[in-house]
Parts: C-alpha cells; sequence; structure tokens
C-alpha cells in the first residue's frame, strides 16, 4: 500500500506547539528545586560581601571618592549590583546554555528528542526562553535582596536602561546557541565553562569600570560588545561614565545582537552536522 | 575415613598498625593515580590563582581612585601599603579552604557515587584510612596551588613579599589541622546528609564574609566580629598577610599561631568523632549502600 501521507506534517502551529512543550517542560524542571533559586536569589549576598567591606575600607565618611573619579558615581554598591544582576545573565548563558545539550544528553534523551520532526534549532530556542525567564525573575529577586543589605538606588531612567538591555541578552542568548553546540562537542567542559564564565565577567566589568584594566588587556574588554551592554545599562540607571555615548552603545548592541543570533546558529548547525557525520551523538 | 577438622582461630585479616599504614599508603596512592588521570587540574592550577583574586584586586583599585586618595583610608585600616599581597593572600586562603570542602568534603561521597564504597567498608582495615589517604595528595597538591599562587602574584600582580619563608611554612603548618578537620567532619556530615551542596556554601560563604579575606575585620559591625573570631580562617589570613608581606617576625603572628593550634585541636578531634559516629550509624542503618 502506498501513501503520500506523512504521520507528522510540521507546520508552523506544530513548531510552536513543540516550543511550548519544551519551555513548560524546562520551567516545570527548574520549579521542582526550588532551593537551586534561593541559592541563585542569595549567593551574590556572599560573594559581594567582601567588596561592601572592602568598599568601606576605602571610603572617607561612607563616600568612596576614588571610586567616583573612574565610573562618575560614589555609589559603588549600586555600580556593582547592578553588575552582579547581569552577571547572573552571563553565568546562566555559559551553564545553563552551555549545558542544555549535554544535559539531555546525560539524561538519555538528546537521540530521542533529536528524531522528533521539528528544526533543531528550535530545542534550544525554547531552552534560551525558559533560561530567560527564570534568570530574570532570580536576578530580580536577587536585587531586591541585594538592595535591601547593601543599598541599591537607580537615580536614571529604569525602562531606558531596559531597553538598552533587551538587544545585549538576546545577542547573549545567540551566543549560547553556539556555546552549547561547542559544549555538545567536547562533553566535558567544566573547566573551560567555569573559567569562560568568570573571565568574561572580569573583561565585561561587571565588577568595576573596565578603565581600571591595564593598557594591555583593556583592548579585551573593549571588543566583548557585553561591556558596552553593561556599561549603557549602568550610564541609564545610574548616571554613570561612559566609555561611548549611550546611543552609539546601543547601536553596538543592536549590531551583535544580530550578528550572534546569525552566527550562533550557524555553528551549531555546523557542529550537529559533524555530531552527526560522527555518530557522537549517543556517546558519553 | 575421618573427615579433617579446620578450626579458624582468628579472623582471615590481622589487623594492627602495619596493616592500617599499609592500607592507607594503598589509598593515597589509588587517589594520586586518578589524579593524575585527569590533567585539567594543571590548567586551573595556573589560571585560577591569578584570576580569582584578580577581580577584587581591580575592585580595589577602582575603589582608590585615579589619584590614589582612597589608598590613604585603606593604609589607615590596614596598616599594610600592599593592598594587592592583601587581597591576594586572603582569597588564596579562601580558594584553599572552598577546594578542601569540594575535595575531601565529597571524598566519601564520590565513593559511594563510584559504587566502591561498600565493598571497601567490608575490609578488615582501619576505615578512617579511606579519609585520611584521600587527603594527602589533596594536601599535596594544595601545596602546588599555594607555592604557584606565590610565584604568579610576585610575577603578574607585583606582590613583594617581604616576610619570612620559614614563618610562611609555619603558618601554613599551623592552619593544616583546622582546614582539613573541617574537611573530615564535612565529610562525614556529607555521607549522612547525601546531596549537601548547600553545607558547603554556607560554610565557605561564612569564610567569605567573616573572615576578612579582602578587608580588615575592624570594618566588620560590632555584631559580625565575634563571629569572626570564631572562625579558624581569619586567624590563618591574619598570620599569613603578617608572615608573608611584613617583617615583623614571629612575635607578631605567636597569638595567631597558638589560636590556631587550639582550633587544630578542636576540628580534627571533631572531625575523628564525627566520622566513628557516621560509622557506627552507617552499619545499624545501612546507609553507606544508600543514594
Amino acid at each position: 500500500m502506498k501513501s503520500d501521507l506523512l504521520l507528522s506534517q510540521p507546520t508552523n502551529a506544530s513548531h510552536l506547539r513543540a516550543l511550548f512543550a519544551i519551555v513548560r517542560k524546562d520551567w516545570k524542571q527548574y520549579w521542582r528545586y526550588p532551593l537551586n533559586a534561593v541559592s541563585t536569589v542569595f549567593q551574590p549576598v556572599i560573594w559581594l560581601a567582601p567588596v561592601y567591606f572592602m568598599g568601606k575600607a576605602f571610603s572617607v565618611n561612607g563616600q568612596a571618592l576614588g571610586f567616583a573619579q573612574y565610573s562618575g558615581t560614589s555609589d559603588f554598591m549600586s555600580f556593582i549590583i547592578l553588575g552582579a544582576v547581569l552577571g547572573n545573565f552571563i553565568n546562566a548563558v555559559f551553564w545553563g546554555m552551555g549545558y542544555a545539550l549535554k544535559n539531555d544528553m546525560d539524561a538519555g534523551v538528546m537521540e530521542s528528542n533529536w528524531l522528533t520532526p521539528i528544526p533543531r534549532l528550535l530545542i534550544l530556542i525554547g531552552r534560551s526562553l525558559t533560561n530567560l525567564f527564570v534568570t530574570a525573575i532570580t536576578s530580580l529577586g536577587m536585587l531586591v535582596v541585594c538592595g535591601l543589605i547593601f543599598g541599591f538606588r537607580p537615580t536614571g531612567d529604569v525602562w531606558a536602561a531596559v531597553g538598552a538591555i533587551v538587544p545585549m541578552l538576546i545577542g547573549l542568548y545567540g551566543f549560547g546557541f553556539a556555546f552549547a553546540a561547542v559544549v555538545l562537542r567536547m562533553r566535558e567542559a567544566n573547566t573551560m565553562v567555569d573559567m569562560s564564565a568568570f573571565l568574561v565577567q572580569i573583561f565585561s566589568g561587571t565588577d568595576f569600570p573596565v578603565t581600571v584594566l591595564p593598557k594591555w588587556l583593556l583592548p579585551i574588554a573593549l571588543i566583548l560588545p557585553l561591556t558596552y551592554g553593561i556599561d549603557a545599562a549602568r550610564g541609564l540607571l545610574l548616571r554613570t561614565n561612559t566609555l561611548l555615548s549611550i546611543g552609539l552603545e546601543v547601536a553596538l548592541l543592536i549590531v551583535f545582537m544580530f550578528l550572534m543570533l546569525w552566527l550562533g546558529s550557524w555553528i551549531f548547525y555546523r557542529v550537529e552536522r559533524r555530531v552527526r557525520t560522527l555518530g557522537t551523538l549517543g556517546q558519553h | 575415613m575421618a573427615t579433617p577438622t579446620i578450626t579458624l582461630t582468628g579472623s582471615l585479616g590481622r589487623a594492627n598498625v602495619f596493616t592500617a599504614l599499609r592500607a592507607l599508603g594503598a589509598v593515597m596512592k589509588r587517589e594520586w593515580m586518578i589524579f593524575l588521570r585527569y590533567p585539567s587540574w594543571v590548567i586551573s592550577l595556573f589560571i585560577w590563582p591569578i584570576i580569582f583574586p584578580l577581580s577584587y584586586v581591580l575592585t580595589a583599585q577602582a575603589l582608590s581612585g585615579r589619584d590614589g586618595s582612597g589608598m590613604a583610608q585603606f593604609q589607615a585600616a590596614t596598616g599594610l601599603h600592599d593592598y594587592i599581597g592583601y587581597i591576594a593572600i586572603g582569597t588564596t586562603i579562601w580558594m584553599w579552604q572552598n577546594v578542601v570542602l569540594w575535595n575531601v568534603g565529597f571524598s566519601l561521597r564520590n565513593e559511594q557515587l563510584r559504587g566502591t564504597l561498600e565493598s571497601n567498608w567490608l575490609s578488615p582495615t582501619w576505615r578512617f584510612a579511606y579519609l585520611l589517604g584521600s587527603s594527602a595528595p589533596q594536601l599535596l597538591s594544595m601545596l602546588m596551588f599555594l607555592a604557584v599562587s606565590a610565584i604568579e602574584f610576585a610575577l603578574f600582580l607585583g606582590v613583594r613579599f617581604q616576610g619570612s619563608l620559614w614563618l610562611v611554612l609555619l603558618t601554613i603548618l599551623a592552619a593544616i589541622p583546622s582546614v582539613y578537620g573541617l574537611g573530615f567532619a564535612f565529610a562525614s556530615v556529607v555521607i549522612t546528609a547525601k546531596e549537601a551542596n548547600a553545607f558547603v556554601f554556607l560554610v565557605r560563604g561564612m569564610v567569605m564574609i567573616f573572615c576578612g579575606i579582602t578587608f580588615p575585620i575592624s570594618i566588620l559591625p560590632g555584631w559580625m566580629q565575634p563571629i569572626a573570631a570564631w572562625l579558624p580562617q581569619t586567624y590563618i589570613i591574619d598570620a599569613m598577610r603578617s608572615a608573608a608581606l611584613s617583617t615583623n617576625g614571629l612575635s607578631a603572628i605567636a597569638g595567631d599561631l597558638k589560636i590556631l593550634a587550639l582550633f587544630g585541636l578542636f576540628w580534627l578531634t571533631v572531625g575523628y568523632l564525627l566520622f566513628n559516629w557516621m560509622e557506627r550509624r552507617a552499619r545499624r542503618t545501612g546507609a553507606i549502600g544508600q543514594y
């Protein structure tokens, strides 16, 4: 018997349903372990405490005047808390997105998911959406907790800052597509992920103004688009000095967003084809 | 024909000091082989000593200002001129304790996950040797880590070690019982509580907040300072800074060393007692084989 009908007919609607299923599955899985969320909210308090007390040791009458010479604000804690919140997204992309496919592989569902008639990038897009929502919620909690303990005093335009952050985050998740593929290829990449996340946070200036970096290290910071995203967000929310004009920084972020979405997808498909050719998809 | 009878008058394995030492040697050898089998630690050994303190050092540099105006305040608070060395030593001691909590603290748990703990537990040997033997290669790797850190601080961060090498070694020696005693206690708690990452976060968080890794304890609010006084890492950091960065000599660290000796005795005893308690409990409840 010959039939022209396929058992599954992929359409845009079926893709959307698959996307929704992936988001729902990840969402349920994340909140199944609520202590992780609590830990994400409270861990930064521990990391920020040494900076808070160190800042006091450098301050005169509670004013970090030295810090103001570099950043344009003596409110060093607001500067660093905002950096920590944005750094949270960097960590989420490196660990959450980087290990998205590897975790599927470890759970033994990678191969079966790969056989479903949906574009494979959709699996990563679904995971990015959940990762983004969850990180936004925990980051907001982190901002509230750190604000209550250390003090967070935004003086600028909140919505303009959010507008600058959005293209940076989309670009960052585009980079996550490529990174997830590389981790899938490498399999054991803990050391690489740990160090890369830490170095990217240092060089993009989550903890300090990048102008503090020695001249030979500053170019590394200046080629990272995240540096401009964090800088623009601070400029808009805390009225700090910025590296370039905020308009130019946002324009760079928009270019970065499109570039990373294209580059991330391209690298993902190349690595995916390579992994299929080698047949290592099911190997640990 | 009469059936020959065999009467056993003793156990097949006769445990004594020498067999315990042989078992300890075997565990140490195994752990060392596993350590060498995964050479990614080489990258960590060279990169982490620089990048972890670097983040705090650069923040301190920003806080001091372009004209160094914040620095005078910091010097008045710490009595030291070398803020880079001050931060580098504090963060290195934190990293040491952190690694011991993860490695020594989780050594029995990892063995449980590998499925070899139960069979090892059945062998007629001194069981504390499993924990002690796992710690020895870890201690050796940490001594390498401390040496590499010191060299890199001098080469890349420009830290000037004006103190005495002998006093630094004496401080490390005084610190080992506290740092590893805490690790032993932890290992027993972890094997009972299973998923105990939160405990590690709690202890290393306390060291980070209270022990002055980047700031003088006098900066802490009044209610926090007594807590700092009950943590051995406070004294390790203080003694190490004085031994490595100043020329004040033994008299400046003698008080810290005495307190560390007491802490060391306390934590080694707690570690050993907790291990024995866990061992008895595990035999009674069968917890060794549970995940």
